[in-house]
């Protein structure tokens, strides 16, 4: 029998599945960019967290963030990789075939 | 958790910043007075200090909205200027089939309340406002009571009628966008906000 953390990574992207994060990379993916301040807003996550989740994705190579100013004032505008774009596609589809499987009428 | 939502909410966020929707309704209503020769309004030199206002109004509400509640750049689509296209077609197209047909309904009201429930219905919804404001605005304007546009007031009528209702539905908009997302100075530090990450 597999042992259970195994089967998980197998089917679900472990890095991408956590709640804040996969948040964060389905707001990404419906935008071609977007600041800390809309992220924040819109995912509901403390300025904290945001911060670190987004540095774990940057560290991943799923998130490029540029750093600027704009009117004077600090910037952080954050964008999905291609690498980025793919597995939050990837996850959502996985996601997506369990759920169908889940709701399928059990085999006789 | 539900990919749909939290795309919605992304939306949302951008497209429900309804303040930005007064200073166009208020240059809508000006030019209604404007067309009637009605008070101050009849002077030419209103019509570019309003729109100046207007358009000073409009980029302080822009920046405001971007440090409150952040600076989205959306995906380049297809189908949105596609629709663009088509409500600029019905925007410009259905008052002059009003006036040709010679028909007593109000073809502004009636063009950009149909323009404006399509707009929400793509963008982020309809919500309750959004249909009981434009419905009115069109089911007003199908009242076949407004007489021959080239001979009665009926199109500055319509704008001033389709002014209200932007404006009217902006407020309410914003309204819902602070009880969505919190008002505007909730937890986030506008001079350091976004030095994050």
């Amino acid at each position: 029998m597999p042992e259970p953390e195994r089967t998980f990574d197998r089917l679900l992207d472990r890095l991408i599945h956590e709640p804040g994060r996969l948040a964060i990379l389905t707001v990404l993916s419906s935008v071609k960019a977007a600041d800390f301040v809309f992220l924040q807003r819109t995912t509901g996550l403390t300025k904290g967290n945001l911060s670190s989740h987004l540095t774990k994705l940057e560290e991943a190579g799923l998130v490029a963030i540029q750093k600027r100013f704009v009117l004077k004032k600090p910037n952080t505008n954050v964008e999905l990789t291609s690498e980025g774009r793919r597995r939050i596609a990837d996850h959502w589809r996985q996601l997506d075939r369990l759920k169908a499987l889940s709701e399928a009428p059990p085999e006789e | 958790m539900d990919r749909k939502q939290i795309e919605a909410a992304a939306a949302a966020n951008h497209y429900l910043r309804g303040l930005l929707a007064v200073p166009f309704g208020l240059l809508l209503i000006v030019s209604g007075l404007g067309n009637m020769g009605w008070g101050p309004f009849r002077d030419l030199w209103v019509v570019p200090v309003c729109v100046s206002l207007a358009g000073l109004g409009y980029l302080l509400l822009t920046l405001s909205y971007n440090d409150r509640y952040g600076r989205v750049t959306l995906k380049a689509r297809a189908h949105m200027l596609a629709g663009t296209v088509v409500a600029m077609a019905v925007l410009i197209g259905v008052p002059v089939l009003v006036q040709v047909l010679d028909l007593p309904v109000n073809g502004f009201g009636l063009a950009w309340g149909a323009v404006a429930l399509a707009y929400y219905a793509v963008t982020v919804g309809l919500r309750p406002h959004h249909v009981a404001i434009w419905g009115a605005v069109v089911a007003a304007s199908l009242v076949p009571l407004w007489g021959d546009p080239r001979t009665t007031n009926s199109p500055n009528a319509g704008l001033i009628i389709v002014g209200v209702a932007a404006m009217a539905t902006g407020i309410l908009d914003h309204r819902l966008l602070v009880r969505t997302f919190g008002p505007p100075s909730d937890g986030v530090d506008v001079e350091h906000s976004n030095a994050g990450a």
